[in-house]
């Protein structure tokens, strides 16, 4: 186990490595030169090369890419271009906006999925299979910014709750959960959709498998099949699936945070771009990329835990 | 547009914002006929009882008294010197001040931390008596060498509005309560120079050791309490030299989606918003317990072409475009009549304005001067910001026009960041924008048309438009001075190194429980003199 962990991590590391670098990469390519935008109108070329020396932009792109790669190992990400603010610090002031929306999406979604997943996975091609299956259509299809708008508009003047931002746990926790609940709302809907989908079809295929027949053969009850020989073994993809959903909402849901003028980390990363503020992209890049593999080692680990054949090479 | 542009905010650096820069300022004196747009009406006070329109009832956790206001930009910083973004000085206007301060009402100077200044015979020294027992929110005493300090930084440093002080050779505490500047040319805009808004604001001299991105340090009506990345509160200060406002503070939310921002403030979660759409302007005039300001803005819209090479370094091909455009329809598509059509511009309420308009619609006539000039079947790309719908729209009128004339225009919408890159480098056919914020003359004409100013990006250059700008921005007497920009403006017109389109007016929408809120021409957002009632 721990030699599986190690491996795992040695790997979680070179991948990071290579994000770096094609981070880093892509950030040349981009079109736009990041002094004349954060300059703007006021741009003159000694005011131009002032501002490169001081960002280390007229060094050589290796130097410079060592420069950053050394001080991002000590938690240092840089200085942002555009507010002047250390990366790191900005990138932490919203991690709790963004944290609190993915797991409150992350439970509306499962709150949806495994009941609705399940109940129509038990009746294939019955009525409930067919509401659950138009429902879950009509969630992957309906675009976010849309359904958040509508939730503005017409559930939040007759719930009371704000029509946007975010108020701190720590706070308020009972402004907390109002700020969140609209927006955590329409990010679960769409990923409790997706993965309704998913358990039915993880349970149907676990359900045809030869050990559940045995089960049944055995003469098991009902319950006991569906909740030890099937449930158990869908569980898996399942955990997967659920994984890569949290890793997503974790790097910051976009379009659904500026609908809700949300703080978090994705409204963070497009103004980033927009402003061309390369050291923040890189930073909220870097860290995205973080969160994937830490997520994913952290569901392969599960696996270890749910199904004890893995791990034990 | 999609929701996740508009949001997204102007760039931070930007044309728009920095032209606040070169533009929120104002004119000395003789804006009277400026009007400064609808009030509050007295209705407003009756309705306010209405328990929908009152801030506390309304969720948010804002404490009794505190005005929310929706901004529909972030800003990027709180350093008044550094920072160029329009939304940060939405801010920032409530946390400091400035010299002297441009009125409410036309835009005239008024005393602010100076209570007079004198100007010397020749116009090279200018001595500002300060105002006493003006504290800053740190508790410190405000002196003559606050001053020097926050003009000399922007100075030495040179920090966004160094452009402002290119005549002035030094800035000086004469005394303890006595600040001199002296200039190496009579500047008639001095006052707007260094009051025209709040990136001229005065910061303690103390205040060296401070990250000014992220404190605020003023002697303005409210103090900065704290920042997050969702918004900014501000606390009404106990010892502001003027009258403490009646709120006890400000709240502002960054909301970059409009319907969240009117939904907001018809539930009564938000008190004010600058994000509405202009589509929306007609519905919110009848929106019960919604008040609409709107008043003549003196921002503009303006198109430009690359005039280093052909075709349009001939202006009989500029002419001809000219001709082609209606600009009524561009207005109307542009801001749903929340304009005014303009040749010039400077808006019609200006005192600076002239009533010039010597191009009418003559698309036979368009025709013909581009087939004198040899570019018949003319094919040219407009590059726009996608950040700014205004210019989308109009971009997309004038090409349905100007394909009547033969001529053919692909819209090239692109990311502000590379609009700016390829601006500065004169990688364009030609583009189109807007310019924010302006008052003075100098502002309109003097940085965008000059051989060699920093915005001539089109390469205009006319030695006699030269002489005349560099005559008026150091000419004393008003009338005069006005004379001369008018004889400059004329030929910029004639000679389409701009082609104008319109003035859009600023639109902000405010709960009818507030009230002393005025929208103003320069888009300054104020909130010191606002009262909210239940």
């Amino acid at each position: 186990m721990t030699t599986y962990v190690a491996s795992r991590l040695a790997q979680a590391g070179v991948v990071l490595a290579g994000v770096a670098v094609l981070v880093f990469s892509l950030m040349q390519l981009v079109p736009g030169d990041p002094v004349r935008i954060a300059l703007g109108t006021r741009y003159t070329d000694e005011a131009g090369a002032a501002l490169r020396e001081r960002a280390g932009l007229d060094q050589p792109v290796l130097v410079q890419f060592f420069t950053w790669a050394g001080s991002a190992l000590t938690g240092d990400l840089g200085v942002s271009f555009r507010s002047g603010e250390p990366v790191t610090g900005l990138i932490v002031e919203r991690l709790p906006a963004t944290i609190s929306l993915a797991v409150v999406s992350i439970l509306v979604a499962l709150l949806i999925a495994v009941p609705l997943g399940t109940v129509s996975a038990l009746r294939p091609r019955s009525v409930v299979d067919g509401v659950a299956t138009v429902f879950s259509q009509a969630g992957i299809s309906i675009p976010d910014f849309w359904m958040g708008i509508m939730l503005i508009v017409f559930v939040a003047p007759l719930l009371a709750l704000p029509t946007g931002g975010y108020t701190p746990l720590t706070e308020d926790p009972a402004a907390w959960a109002r700020s969140v609940v609209l927006p955590a709302i329409t990010v679960g809907v769409t990923s409790g959709s997706i993965l309704t989908r998913f358990v039915r079809s993880a349970l149907l295929e676990a359900a045809d498998s030869e050990h559940v027949r045995t089960a049944r053969s055995k003469g098991l009850g009902h319950g006991t099949v569906l909740g030890w020989h099937v449930m158990r073994n869908a569980l898996l993809p399942f955990v997967t699936v659920v994984g890569v959903q949290l890793a997503y909402l974790l790097s910051g849901v976009v379009v659904v945070e500026i609908v809700f003028s949300y703080p978090g980390l994705g409204e963070l990363a497009l103004q980033a771009v927009q402003s061309r503020d390369f050291p923040l992209l890189q930073g909220a890049i870097l860290l995205f990329a973080l969160v994937f593999l830490v997520i994913n080692l952290v569901v392969d680990l599960s696996y270890a835990a749910l199904d004890p054949r893995v791990g034990t090479r | 547009m999609s929701p996740l542009n508009r949001a997204a905010t102007r760039p931070p650096t930007t044309h728009r914002a920095s032209v606040l820069v070169a533009g929120a300022t104002a004119l000395a004196l003789t804006l009277a006929a400026c009007s400064s747009g609808e009030g509050v009406d007295a209705e407003g006070l009756e309705e306010a009882t209405d328990p929908s329109a009152s801030a506390e009832d309304s969720g948010g956790g804002a404490p009794a008294g505190t005005l929310v206001a929706a901004l529909a930009n972030t800003p990027d910083q709180f350093d008044p010197h550094a920072t160029t973004s329009q939304a940060s000085f939405q801010v920032l206007e409530n946390v400091y001040d400035t010299l002297v301060v441009p009125s409410a009402e036309d835009l005239s100077f008024e005393p602010s931390l100076a209570t007079e200044w004198t100007t010397s015979e020749d116009g090279l020294e200018w001595v500002f008596t300060l105002r006493e027992g003006v504290t800053f929110h740190d508790g410190s005493t405000f002196d003559a060498e606050d001053v020097a300090y926050s003009l000399n930084r922007i100075i030495d440093e040179e920090l966004a509005n160094a452009f402002r002080f290119g005549n002035v050779t030094s800035v000086e505490a004469t005394g303890d309560l006595e600040v001199t500047i002296t200039v190496s040319a009579p500047t008639p805009n001095l006052l707007a120079n260094v009051g025209g808004f709040k990136g001229m604001a005065i910061v303690p001299s103390e205040s060296a050791g401070l990250d000014l991105a992220t404190q605020a340090v003023g002697t303005g009506p409210f103090e900065l309490v704290s920042t997050s990345a969702g918004g900014v509160e501000l606390a009404a200060f106990d010892d502001y030299w003027g009258e403490r406002p009646s709120i006890s503070g400000v709240e502002y939310r960054y909301v970059g989606e409009s319907a969240a921002a009117l939904t907001g403030l018809e539930n009564g979660d938000i008190d004010w918003t600058d994000n509405v759409p202009a589509q929306s302007i007609e519905t919110l005039a009848d929106t019960e317990g919604v008040e609409l300001g709107q008043t003549g803005g003196s921002d503009y819209y303006y198109m430009a072409f690359n005039q280093t090479q052909p075709p349009f370094d001939d202006v009989e091909v500029r002419r001809a475009v000219a001709l082609a455009i209606d600009r009524e329809e561009i207005t109307e598509a542009a801001t749903f009549g929340a304009g005014t059509v303009n040749q010039t511009a400077i808006p019609s309420e200006s005192f600076w304005a002239n009533d010039y308009a010597p191009f009418e619609l003559d698309p036979p006539q368009a025709e013909q001067l581009l087939a004198d000039a040899g570019a018949e079947g003319l094919e040219f790309s407009l590059m726009v910001p996608d950040s700014d719908e205004p210019a989308v729209a109009s971009a997309q009128v004038v090409a349905s026009q100007l394909a009547d004339v033969g001529v053919t225009m692909n819209v090239d919408t692109v990311e502000t960041g590379v609009f700016l890159d390829r601006q500065g480098q004169g990688d364009f056919d030609a583009f189109s924008w807007a310019w924010v914020g302006n008052i003075d003359p100098f502002d309109f004409y003097q940085a965008q048309h000059l051989s060699d100013a920093s915005s001539n990006f089109q390469g205009y250059s006319n030695p006699e438009v030269d002489d005349l700008l560099t005559q008026a921005a150091e000419e004393t007497d008003q009338d005069a001075r006005k004379d001369l920009y008018a004889q400059a403006e004329q030929i910029i017109v004639d000679e389409v190194s701009y082609l104008f389109y319109f003035n859009p007016d600023v639109v902000e929408a405010w709960s009818s429980s507030v009230s002393g809120y005025n929208a103003r021409p320069d888009s300054a957002v104020n909130f010191e003199t606002v009262t909210l009632t239940d």
